[in-house]
């Protein structure tokens, strides 16, 4: 499993309750967060399928319809009508239809598996700017229409690291960031090398964090949604599967109505190697 | 709608891929005029000036949502019918649409083309209904005024 390192300064908990193992905590947390992405997932899902369905039904019925015409057609020995025609345009964009509905489908497939991917328990060379990628598709469900995305990926070596906490860990402030904004806005996710180090930057536009829950907003239980919505539990796994789990950092900037940047830092080479 | 037009049934949704295929099938299956829009605020314009029979909406979508769209139609044309059709499964949405909005049919995605079909004859009957019995119920209006007239001229006359 995940190498724990000694839990001087890991996250606060309860004095009063037993502290669960934090690896369980963080498993059952991940899987809660993809619950609770079910709905917007099921959203888009269920549109490119009613496309497809409906354009299923059309064509067989188009089928039947052209079948009648040429036949007739041909026992009138007159070429076929401009309806047959107008009936093959339409059933060439239905093709185009489908098409586009089946990549959405797979896109947010792509997007469900990387994140649900069995606990793996070893260090993967990743393509980081990939994982963001495909996390972003799963955010995106979320996000619709409401929210720009703009993406900035910096060349990135493969980095050493688990990636499904990784993703964990940008679906998190990816959603987050959407909760930020109220209304429309946009959020940008950038990337970049530093000496060693790949930086992931992810930026909304939302409301800020209030000076006075700065300090606070890493520790676990501390949660400014409303019940239901926030478990407080997040950003404390964020940041412990950033710095306790990974050897990196997070830090951010926060301005009240401008918005909020996380700046996450992954050592490219993960430290227990290096040994 | 005049006697001889075709019924207009209004679609409304952000994926274009939707309006695409209920077109197709609406074409292949009726003779309706078909208008589709994928930005509903467009869709909110054109309510004010084109009468329509059916308005069907999504709900989810950005700047405007299904039941603001659909709360707008019902102060436009009080008379046209309104569907949502929606992939967003919430409970919660659909009571506020059938309570406030005075929703005609609430359909879920992915839709089934022969279900859609009914739900959009049954509400264009029903707006023509509607309108007709607006119309007769006008014309009573008038009627009865005028035999108020008379009714006033002969009391005047006689007394």
């Amino acid at each position: 499993m995940i190498d724990q390192p000694a839990q001087t300064g890991g996250p606060p908990r309860d004095a009063g309750a037993p502290s669960p193992d934090p690896r369980q905590v963080s498993e059952l947390y991940r899987m809660a967060a993809v619950g609770r992405l079910t709905a917007s997932v099921i959203h888009e899902i269920n549109t490119p399928i009613g496309s497809i369905r409906s354009n299923n039904e059309v064509l067989v019925r188009s089928l039947e319809t052209l079948v009648r015409l040429l036949r007739e057609a041909i026992e009138k020995g007159t070429p076929p009508t401009q309806k047959a025609i107008e009936i093959l345009e339409t059933l060439s964009s239905l093709g185009s239809v489908d098409k586009i509905a089946c990549e959405r489908i797979s896109a947010v497939i792509r997007g469900l598996k990387t994140f649900v991917r069995v606990n793996e328990d070893q260090i993967r060379k990743t393509d980081l700017n990939a994982l963001l990628k495909d996390t972003l598709k799963l955010a995106g469900c979320e996000y619709r229409r409401r929210i720009q995305l703009v993406e900035e990926y910096g060349e990135l070596p493969e980095v050493e690291c688990f990636p499904h906490l990784l993703n964990q860990v940008f679906l998190n402030l990816l959603v987050n960031a959407g909760q930020a904004i109220e209304g429309e806005g946009t959020v940008t996710v950038r990337t970049r090398t530093e000496d060693g180090w790949a930086q992931v930057s992810i930026s909304d536009t939302g409301k800020g964090i209030l000076p006075e829950h700065r300090d606070r907003i890493f520790k676990a239980g501390f949660t400014t949604k409303p019940v239901g919505e926030g478990t407080g539990l997040g950003l404390a796994i964020t940041r412990e599967i950033v710095v306790d789990t990974h050897r990196g950092s997070i830090t951010f900037d926060s301005e009240a109505g401008v918005g909020t940047t996380f700046h996450v830092r992954i050592p490219i080479l993960h430290p227990r190697k290096r040994i | 709608m005049a006697n001889n037009a075709k019924p207009a049934v209004m679609i409304v949704d952000d994926e274009d891929m939707v309006i695409t295929s209920i077109r197709a099938f609406l074409r292949l299956e009726t003779e309706y005029q078909i208008y589709g829009f994928t930005l509903p605020e467009e869709a909110a314009q054109f309510l004010e000036t084109h009468p329509l029979e059916v308005v069907v909406s999504d709900y989810l979508m950005p700047k405007m949502n299904g039941l603001d769209l659909l709360a707008k139609a019902k102060l436009c044309q009080p008379e046209a019918a309104r569907v949502l059709l929606t992939g967003h499964a919430d409970k919660q949405s659909a009571i506020h649409a059938i309570n406030d909005v005075g929703l005609y049919q609430y359909l879920e995605k992915p839709w089934d083309n022969q279900q859609l079909l009914l739900v959009i004859q049954s509400a264009i009957e029903r707006t023509t209904l509607l309108r007709s019995l607006k119309e007769k119920i006008a014309a009573l209006d008038t009627a009865h005024s005028s035999l108020k007239d008379i009714q006033a001229k002969l009391l005047r006359a006689f007394l």
